[in-house]
């Protein structure tokens, strides 16, 4: 357990506490800094907002990256040009078309439905329609969406008429 | 359109073997298109019901049918729906028959012969990991 210091007020968390309190939580879209919980990336303010119950105008991006970094969280910055990766022509990995980046990208997300803008994960949630409905209140448009599937045979394996 | 197929993970760890893939847009949901498995073995285009709903397409009084697929037992209702594509800066777009299906087992949406490929001229290439889609006429 760490003691931090936000806004003139003390907060005890740790690492353990943090994960279990956005377990069942949507990240908000991230624009630039963003820190990794169980696999999915968060907005530094939406995780030390939620956990502290303080409202964001209290503390910075940077204050929250550093007080979660310290909790052992990874921190990183969204590359500016990281936009939809575009198909090569011959597939020459065998680790299919985009190298595995894509398969990489979904692997913390098995069995949940998706939306992806090219390799990037805007969202996971439990329903297509959770799904929709963070892209509506968050302004987004995404290029596909589907449930990473669990096994082959939920990958469509078996074909009905 | 060429579409390059999509990768996906497996839970115990390595990748799925990259499938031909699509994104469809559904009338009535503007934020995303779904994934849609190209299934030339399949007669019908099917789609889980979860997205009719999204989409408010009626299905009231809708010819519906049962179905068994990996031991599943499944209700399919049939819609008229209007379906798009789009890639390399063009679009098509058509009048479509598809079945909405509850439950649905799949991770994605299946593209069957009625629905979808008796609307494009396909060419597929699975050595080089691609799909490219003409719309015919």
């Amino acid at each position: 357990m760490r003691e931090i210091t936000i806004d003139g007020r003390r907060f005890e968390l740790d690492e353990h506490a943090v994960t279990r309190a956005l377990e069942r939580v949507l990240p908000e879209p991230v624009y630039e800094h963003y820190v990794v919980i169980e696999g999915r990336r968060f907005p530094p303010k939406q995780v030390i907002g939620l956990v502290t119950g303080l409202d964001r105008a209290a503390f910075t991006t940077h204050h929250a990256r550093r007080i979660l970094s310290r909790l052992g969280f990874a921190a990183a910055r969204r590359s500016q040009g990281g936009g939809p990766v575009e198909p090569r022509e011959p597939a020459t990995s065998p680790r299919g078309p985009r190298g595995g980046r894509h398969a990489d990208a979904l692997r913390p997300y098995i069995g949940q439905w998706v939306a992806t803008q090219g390799d990037e994960v805007l969202v996971a949630a439990e329903s297509p329609h959770a799904v929709v409905a963070w892209l509506a209140r968050h302004g987004k448009t995404a290029d596909s969406a589907f449930r990473v599937p669990e096994s082959e045979a939920a990958a469509g394996g078996l074909a009905p008429r | 359109m060429r579409f390059p197929f999509r990768e996906f993970p497996i839970a115990s760890g390595g990748d799925l073997t990259p499938r031909p893939m699509l994104d469809v847009w559904l009338e009535g949901i503007d934020v995303m298109p779904f994934a849609g498995l190209l299934d030339t073995g399949a007669l019908r285009t099917r789609f889980s019901a979860d997205l009719a709903d999204l989409a408010g397409v009626d299905l009231a009084g809708a010819a519906t049918e049962r179905f068994a697929v990996g031991g599943v037992e499944v209700q399919g209702a049939a819609g008229r729906v209007s379906l798009r594509i789009a890639g390399e800066g063009l679009e098509h777009r058509w009048d479509a028959a598809v079945w909405f299906c509850d439950p649905w087992p799949f991770a994605f949406q299946l593209l069957g012969l009625d629905g979808f490929l008796r609307h494009f001229r396909i060419t597929l290439s699975a050595y080089e990991e691609w799909v490219d889609c003409q719309p015919e006429g």
